[in-house]
C-alpha cells in the first residue's frame, strides 16, 4: 500500500483521458506545410486587409532566419515543421447569427467536453468563444456583454470590426521578432479571442474561450488579445484539449494582455491538452507565449495556470509592470504523469516604482515525468520599492520522476526586497497510512493530499472553475500510485 | 566587438603555451599529452562569455581581453606584502606556511618542516609522476557542464602549486596556509592537490593578496577518502585591476566531510567555482562563503553539489553585501541523483544593497532525480533594514554605527558557519576592517 | 468482537509481539498497558494494517472476519479506528474536507449514501460542538499547527464522527494536560455504547481515572502478562512494571 512503490511504471490506463474522442467533420485545409503562401492562404480565409498580411508576411520572413530555442529541460525528437496544416476549419456558415446554424456535431462536441453551447444549458453567468481548430464556431452571450460595451469576439471578428483596436495593440506585448514560437504564430494565427473592455467597466460575466484541436496533423495557433480600459476588469478563463492521437500536434498560442490605469485582468487556464500515452507516444506539444503589460499605473495582471495535459508543455506566463504601483501575480499548478515534460515559470519584469510581483508554483512529479519551475524576477534600476515573494514547491510522487527549480533573480535597486523559497517533498507514508485508517482509499487520499498542496493556487480559480480543477488533480494522478 | 577582438585573450593563452611547453612541468610524460588536449580543447571553446547558460552574468572573455594579461614574471628577489589586513590575517596562528610570488612556489619565503609522520607536500613538479595526481588531474565532474571546461586553461598552462597527501588515518598537526602573493602583473596558474586518505583530517587555509594587476587561474582538486575531513578557508583580498579565477572540484568519500568557507573583499572581477560530488553514502559537505563588495567589484560564486549517492548532505550558504557599484552573483545547483535517496540538501544566498548602484543576480538551483528527500532553497535580496535601523537609533546608536553593526551582524551569520574558532575571530576582524574603510 | 490468537508481529525483521491471545467483546473497554517497547503501539498498527507491520503467526478476526485479507481503508469501513498517538499533518487539506471525504468514503464503501454539504455540515457541528471544536479549527488545514490537546480532540472528533465499532486509542493522553485530558475523556465516554468496543493504550494508570477499563492487560516483551478489572490500573501505578519484564520503564 506504499504510496510511492516501484510500480510507478504501470501508469495509467489510456481511458483516463475522456477528451480523447475525435469529431469526424468535414473539414477544410490549407495545403500541407509551411510557406509564403500558406500565409497567404489563411489571410485570404479570414478576409484580412493587406496591413494584417503585411504583418504576417514580415513575421514568417524573420521567422525563417530563426532557429528553435533548446535551453528548456525538455527533449523531443526534431519538429518538421513542413509536414503539418496551418489552417483546418470545420466545413459550413462562415458567420453564425444564431446557434441553431451551428453543426449539431459540433454542438456535441463541446458538450462532451463538458461545455454546453447550446441556449438552454448554457453555464449561467459565463460567456463562451468555442474554438475548434483553427475558428471559432459560436460565441455566447454577445449582446448581453455588447450592452455593457465589452467586446468578445473571435479575433478574426476582431480585425474586421475593430481593426483600430487591433492594429493598436496587435504584437504591443508580445513583438513579432519575440522568439521563434511567438514569431511562427504571428505568420499563421488562425483565431483566438479578442476581448475589449471599456474604460470603468467591470465585465459582468466571465470570460470564457474552449480550444479544441481536432483535425489531425494539424497545429492550432491562436492569439489573445485582451485589453483593459483605464478602471476596468475582466476575468477570463481559457480551457484546452484534444484528442488522443498517435501523432504529436503543435501548439504555439501567443497570449497579449494590456491592463490600463488602475485596470485589472485575471488570467486562468485549465490546460488539459492530450499528454501522449503511458510509453510518451502522441500528445500536444504546446509551446505557449502569454505576457501581460501592466501599462498603467495601479494595474494589475493575475495568471493562474492548472497545467496538466501536453506531452511537452514550455510556457511562462509573465507580466510587465511597467506602471508605478501594479502588481503582477502567477499562481500555477502542473501536473506530470508518464511521460510528459513540463518546463513553465513566469517573468516578473518591474520597471515602475513600488511594483510588486507574487509567485506560488506547485508542481508535482509523478510516472517518468519531468517537471522543471523556470522563473525571472527582474528588477530594472529604476524601480524604487520592489516586492517580490515567491514560493516554489515540488512534490514527487515515485522514485523514477524528477523536478527541477531554475529560479532566476535579478537586481538594480537597492530598495527591492525580494524573497525566494522553494521545497522538495514527497506524499509521506504516514500521512497516506493516516488517511487510509480514516477509510480514504489509496487513490483519494494522493488525490486530497494533493488537492491540499495546490490549495493556494486553486483558491486563485474563479469558483466555476475550482471544482473542475480539483477533479482534474485526481484524473491526472490516476494510476501515479502502485 | 570583432571575431578577431572577442578571440584575443584566448589566442594569448594559446601563445603562452606555445612559449612555454617546454618548460612546463611533466613535459616528457603523460602530462604532457593530457596539456596538448587541453589547449586544443580550450581553443576550440575559447573564453567563456555571456552566451552561455553557467556564465551568464560574468564575461571572462570580455574581462580578460580587456586586461590582455601576459604570464606574469618569475619573481627572485625579496617581496614586500602589501598594507592590508588580509596580507597578514592568518599570521596569528600556529601554522605551516607556504608561499607563492606570481604563482611560484618560494621556499625561501615559506616555512614547512618537520611535518609530522604520513604528511607529504610538494611542489606541483615534484608528485606528477605519481598516480593519485594523475588521478586527481584526469578527473571530470561533469562532461556537459560548461562552467567545467575553463579547468582546460589551468590544466594546459599550470605550472606549480601545492600538493598535500596525508596518509589513511593521520591528523595534520596544524594548519597548511597558501600564501598566493601577485607582486607583478600578469598571469599565472596554480593546480593544488589536496588528497586527504581514509580518516585523515586537515586544514588548508589559503590567502590571495597583491597590488598588480594579475590574473589568477588557480584550480584545486580535492579527494577526501572514507571518514577524511578537510577543512577550508580561502581568503582573496587582491587589488581592483586583478581578475581572480578559481575552481575547488571535491570528490568525498563516505561517511566523509568537507567544509569550506571564501571569504571574498578583493579584485576586479572574481569567479569562484566550486563542483562536489559525493562518492559514498553519509557524508557532508558545508559550501559557504561572504562577500563585500564595492565600486565596480565583481563576484560569482557558482557552486554546484552533486548527490550521486543516497544519505548525504549539503549546505550552501553565501551572504554578501554590496556597496558602489559593485555586482554579486549567486549560481548554485543541488542534483540529487536517481537512487540518492535520503539527501539533504540546502542553499541559501542572501545579499544586501547598500548603494544605489549596486546590483545582484542570484540563480539557485534544484534538480533532483528522487523522491525520498529534503532539499530547499532560498534567496533574498534588499537593503538594511530600515525598521532595525530605527530601533537602534532610537537606543542613541549614531547612524553610521547602527549600520555597521547590521551589516556584520548580517555577515557574521554566515561567518558562523567556518570552521576553527580562531578562524572566524580573523574573518570577523578583516570584515569589520572593511566595513570601516568603507564607511570613510 | 475481536479475537486475537497466538499473534506474533515482526517489524523489520525484529519479532515484537510474541503471542498475544486477546478477546474483546461488544460493548467491552479494555486497557492494554505496558512499559516502553513493550509492543503497544505495534499492537494498534497490526490491527490496522499499517504495512510493515508482518503477521508470521497467528489470527486477527474482526467480527468473524479475517483482517489479514484487508486493506487499511477496508478495515476502517469495517468499523476499526486508530486513534493516532502523533495525529499526522495533511497541508492544505482543511480539517473540514478530510472529515467528509473520510466519512463518505466508508460509507460508500458500506453501500451507504454519502452525504451532501448541506446535512454533513450540521452533522459535524453538533458532534464538534462537545469536544470544543469551532468552525475556525475546522476550516483550518488538518493538524497543522494545532496544539497537542487540539490535535487529540480532532482525533476524538473523528471517531465521533466515524462512529467505528471498534476504537483503539494509542496514548491518548500523552503530551496533555489535566484539562485537555478531561474534555477527551469525555468525549470518548460519550462514545461508549453496548456495541462498541475500545481498546486503550496507556503508559500511565492516569487516563483510566477518566475512562475507566471494564479489563486491564500488562504487556511486556511482547506477550500480555497479567490480566485483571480495573484495579490493577491501580496497582501498577503504586508497583511500576518492575515486576513485568526485565525493560521495564
Amino acid at each position: 500500500m506504499a504510496a510511492v512503490r516501484e510500480t510507478v511504471e504501470t501508469v495509467g490506463e489510456v481511458e483516463k483521458y475522456k477528451y480523447g474522442f475525435f469529431t469526424d467533420i468535414e473539414s477544410e485545409k490549407a495545403p500541407l506545410g509551411l510557406t509564403e503562401d500558406t500565409v497567404r492562404f489563411i489571410s485570404a480565409k479570414k478576409n484580412e486587409p493587406a496591413w494584417l498580411l503585411e504583418w504576417r508576411l514580415a513575421a514568417f520572413r524573420r521567422w525563417l532566419t530563426m532557429t528553435e530555442p533548446t535551453w528548456a529541460k525538455v527533449s523531443y525528437p526534431p519538429i518538421d515543421f513542413q509536414d503539418a496544416y496551418y489552417y483546418s476549419a470545420p466545413k459550413q456558415q462562415a458567420k453564425l447569427d444564431s446557434l441553431d446554424q451551428v453543426d449539431p456535431k459540433l454542438l456535441e462536441t463541446y458538450e462532451k467536453l463538458g461545455i454546453p453551447l447550446t441556449e438552454q444549458k448554457m453555464l449561467a453567468g459565463v460567456a463562451v468563444d468555442a474554438v475548434f481548430d483553427s475558428v471559432s464556431v459560436v460565441t455566447t452571450f454577445k449582446e448581453k456583454l455588447a450592452e455593457a460595451g465589452v467586446i468578445f469576439c473571435p479575433m478574426s471578428e476582431a480585425v474586421a470590426k475593430h481593426p483600430e483596436l487591433v492594429k493598436k495593440y496587435l504584437g504591443s506585448v508580445v513583438p513579432t521578432s519575440d522568439n521563434f514560437y511567438a514569431t511562427l504564430n504571428s505568420a499563421v494565427f488562425s483565431e483566438g479571442s479578442f476581448v475589449y473592455i471599456p474604460e470603468g467597466v467591470r465585465c459582468p460575466m466571465e470570460l470564457s474561450t474552449y480550444f479544441r484541436i481536432n483535425e489531425k496533423q494539424t497545429g492550432q495557433f491562436e492569439r489573445t488579445l485582451i485589453i483593459a480600459e483605464k478602471g476596468s476588469y475582466v476575468s477570463y478563463l481559457e480551457g484546452c484539449t484534444a484528442p488522443q492521437r498517435d501523432e504529436n500536434q503543435l501548439h504555439a498560442a501567443v497570449v497579449e494582455l494590456v491592463a490600463l490605469d488602475d485596470a485589472e485582468i485575471k488570467y486562468s487556464t485549465v490546460q488539459n491538452w492530450f499528454p501522449g500515452d503511458e510509453e510518451g507516444k502522441g500528445g500536444v506539444y504546446n509551446f505557449v507565449t502569454k505576457r501581460g503589460d501592466c501599462r498603467g499605473a495601479n494595474s494589475k495582471i493575475s495568471w493562474t495556470q492548472v497545467e496538466t495535459g501536453s506531452a511537452i508543455t514550455w510556457k511562462y506566463p509573465s507580466c510587465i509592470l511597467r506602471g508605478d504601483n501594479s502588481r503582477g501575480e502567477f499562481y500555477s499548478i502542473a501536473i506530470s504523469n508518464g511521460r510528459q515534460q513540463v518546463d513553465s515559470g513566469t517573468k516578473m519584469i518591474h520597471l515602475g516604482r513600488n511594483t510588486t510581483s507574487r509567485i506560488i508554483s506547485k508542481g508535482i512529479s509523478a510516472g517518468k515525468s519531468s517537471n522543471t519551475y523556470r522563473g525571472l524576477v527582474s528588477v530594472h534600476r529604476k524601480a524604487e520599492n520592489v516586492r517580490n515573494f515567491t514560493q516554489c514547491d515540488s512534490l514527487l510522487i515515485g522514485s523514477k520522476c524528477s523536478a527541477h527549480t531554475v529560479p532566476y533573480v535579478e537586481t538594480k535597486n537597492p530598495s527591492a526586497v525580494l524573497e525566494h523559497e522553494a521545497t522538495t517533498s514527497k506524499i509521506s507514508d504516514d500521512q497516506l497510512f493516516y488517511c487510509m485508517q480514516r477509510g480514504i482509499g489509496e487513490e483519494e487520499a494522493v488525490a486530497l493530499i494533493v488537492n491540499g498542496f495546490c490549495r493556494d493556487v486553486l483558491q486563485q480559480l474563479p469558483m466555476e472553475f475550482a471544482v473542475e480543477a480539483q477533479k482534474l488533480v485526481g484524473i491526472s494522478l490516476e494510476g501515479s500510485v502502485g | 566587438m570583432s571575431g578577431n577582438m572577442a578571440e584575443k585573450a584566448a589566442q594569448n593563452f594559446v601563445e603562452a603555451y606555445e612559449a612555454a611547453r617546454t618548460a612546463l612541468p611533466g613535459a616528457d610524460g603523460w602530462l604532457a599529452r593530457r596539456r596538448a588536449a587541453a589547449i586544443e580543447s580550450f581553443a576550440g571553446a575559447g573564453l567563456p562569455h555571456r552566451r552561455l547558460e553557467e556564465w551568464k552574468y560574468t564575461d571572462l572573455r570580455q574581462t580578460l581581453d580587456k586586461a590582455g594579461f601576459a604570464s606574469a614574471p618569475e619573481h627572485m628577489g625579496a617581496v614586500v606584502l602589501p598594507e592590508a589586513a588580509a596580507a597578514s590575517a592568518f599570521s596569528t596562528l600556529d601554522r605551516y606556511v607556504l608561499v607563492f610570488v606570481n604563482g611560484r612556489f618560494r621556499a625561501d619565503l615559506s616555512k614547512a618542516a618537520r611535518l609530522p609522520k604520513g604528511v607529504e607536500l610538494h611542489g606541483l613538479a615534484d608528485v606528477l609522476t605519481e598516480q593519485w595526481a594523475k588521478d586527481l588531474i584526469e578527473r571530470r565532474f561533469d562532461e556537459a557542464r560548461q562552467a567545467e571546461e575553463i579547468v582546460d586553461l589551468n590544466t594546459a598552462l599550470m605550472n606549480d602549486g601545492m600538493c598535500l597527501r596525508i596518509r589513511k588515518g593521520v591528523k595534520l598537526d596544524k594548519p597548511v596556509h597558501l600564501l598566493f602573493l601577485a607582486a607583478d602583473g600578469g598571469a599565472s596558474h596554480t593546480r593544488n592537490l589536496i588528497l586527504l586518505e581514509e580518516e585523515a583530517e586537515g586544514t588548508v587555509l589559503e590567502s590571495h593578496i597583491g597590488e598588480a594587476a594579475s590574473f589568477a587561474d588557480i584550480v584545486t582538486d580535492v579527494a577526501l577518502g572514507d571518514g577524511a575531513k578537510l577543512d577550508h578557508v580561502k581568503l582573496q583580498d587582491e587589488s581592483a585591476d586583478a581578475v581572480h579565477l578559481a575552481t575547488l572540484r571535491g570528490e568525498i568519500g563516505a561517511g566523509a566531510r568537507l567544509s569550506s568557507f571564501t571569504l571574498t573583499l578583493g579584485c576586479g572581477v572574481s569567479r569562484g567555482q566550486s563542483f562536489i560530488r559525493f562518492a559514498g553514502e553519509g557524508a557532508e559537505a558545508h559550501v559557504n562563503g561572504a562577500y563585500a563588495l564595492r565600486a565596480k567589484q565583481h563576484a560569482d560564486q557558482f557552486c554546484v553539489v552533486d548527490h550521486a549517492v543516497p544519505r548525504c548532505a549539503s549546505n550552501t550558504v553565501f551572504k554578501g553585501v554590496l556597496d558602489g557599484q559593485s555586482e554579486g552573483v549567486f549560481q548554485g545547483k543541488v542534483i540529487v541523483r536517481p537512487d540518492a535517496q535520503k539527501t539533504d540538501g540546502r542553499q541559501m544566498t542572501q545579499a544586501l544593497l547598500l548603494s544605489r548602484d549596486a546590483a545582484m543576480n542570484a540563480k539557485p538551483e534544484l534538480e533532483i532525480y528522487a523522491d525520498d528527500v529534503q532539499c530547499a532553497h532560498g534567496s533574498t535580496v534588499g537593503e538594511l533594514s530600515k525598521d532595525a535601523l530605527f530601533y537602534l537609533r532610537s537606543r542613541g546608536i549614531p547612524e553610521a554605527e547602527a549600520r555597521r553593526l547590521l551589516v556584520l551582524a548580517f555577515l557574521d551569520d554566515v561567518i558562523t558557519l567556518a570552521p576553527h574558532e580562531e578562524v572566524r575571530d580573523i574573518l570577523r576582524g578583516l570584515v569589520s576592517g572593511w566595513f570601516e574603510e568603507a564607511s570613510t | 468482537m475481536l479475537e486475537i490468537r497466538n499473534l506474533h508481529v515482526t517489524v523489520d525483521g525484529k519479532e515484537i509481539l510474541k503471542g498475544i491471545d486477546l478477546d474483546v467483546a461488544a460493548g467491552e473497554v479494555h486497557a492494554i498497558m505496558g512499559p516502553n517497547g513493550s509492543g503497544k503501539s505495534t499492537l494498534s498498527y497490526v490491527l490496522a494494517g499499517r504495512e510493515g507491520y508482518e503477521v508470521t503467526e497467528g489470527s486477527i478476526r474482526f467480527n468473524g472476519k479475517d483482517l489479514s485479507e484487508m486493506g487499511v481503508d477496508e478495515r476502517a469501513a469495517a468499523g476499526i479506528f486508530l486513534a493516532f498517538q502523533y495525529p499526522l499533518e495533511i497541508p492544505g487539506v482543511t480539517t473540514m474536507t478530510f472529515l467528509k471525504t473520510a466519512l463518505n468514503a466508508q460509507r460508500k464503501a458500506r453501500g451507504e449514501e454519502e452525504l451532501d454539504a448541506v446535512r454533513f455540515l450540521k452533522l459535524v457541528r453538533e458532534k464538534a460542538k462537545p469536544l470544543n471544536v469551532n468552525d475556525d479549527m475546522l476550516k483550518r488545514a488538518l493538524n497543522v499547527g494545532y496544539s497537542g490537546g487540539e490535535k487529540k480532540r480532532a482525533e476524538v472528533l473523528q471517531m465521533s464522527l466515524l462512529e467505528p465499532a471498534l476504537a483503539v486509542l494509542d496514548e491518548t493522553d500523552s503530551g496533555l494536560d489535566i484539562d485537555a485530558l478531561k474534555t477527551v475523556a469525555d468525549g470518548v465516554n460519550a462514545l461508549r455504547s453496548p456495541e462498541r468496543s475500545m481498546i486503550v493504550i496507556t503508559h500511565y494508570q492516569r487516563l483510566l481515572d477518566y475512562i475507566v477499563p471494564d479489563v486491564v492487560h500488562v504487556l511486556s516483551g511482547g506477550r500480555i502478562v497479567k490480566t485483571g478489572g480495573k484495579e490493577l490500573a491501580l496497582e501498577l501505578e503504586k508497583s511500576g512494571y518492575a515486576g513485568y519484564g526485565a525493560d521495564a520503564a
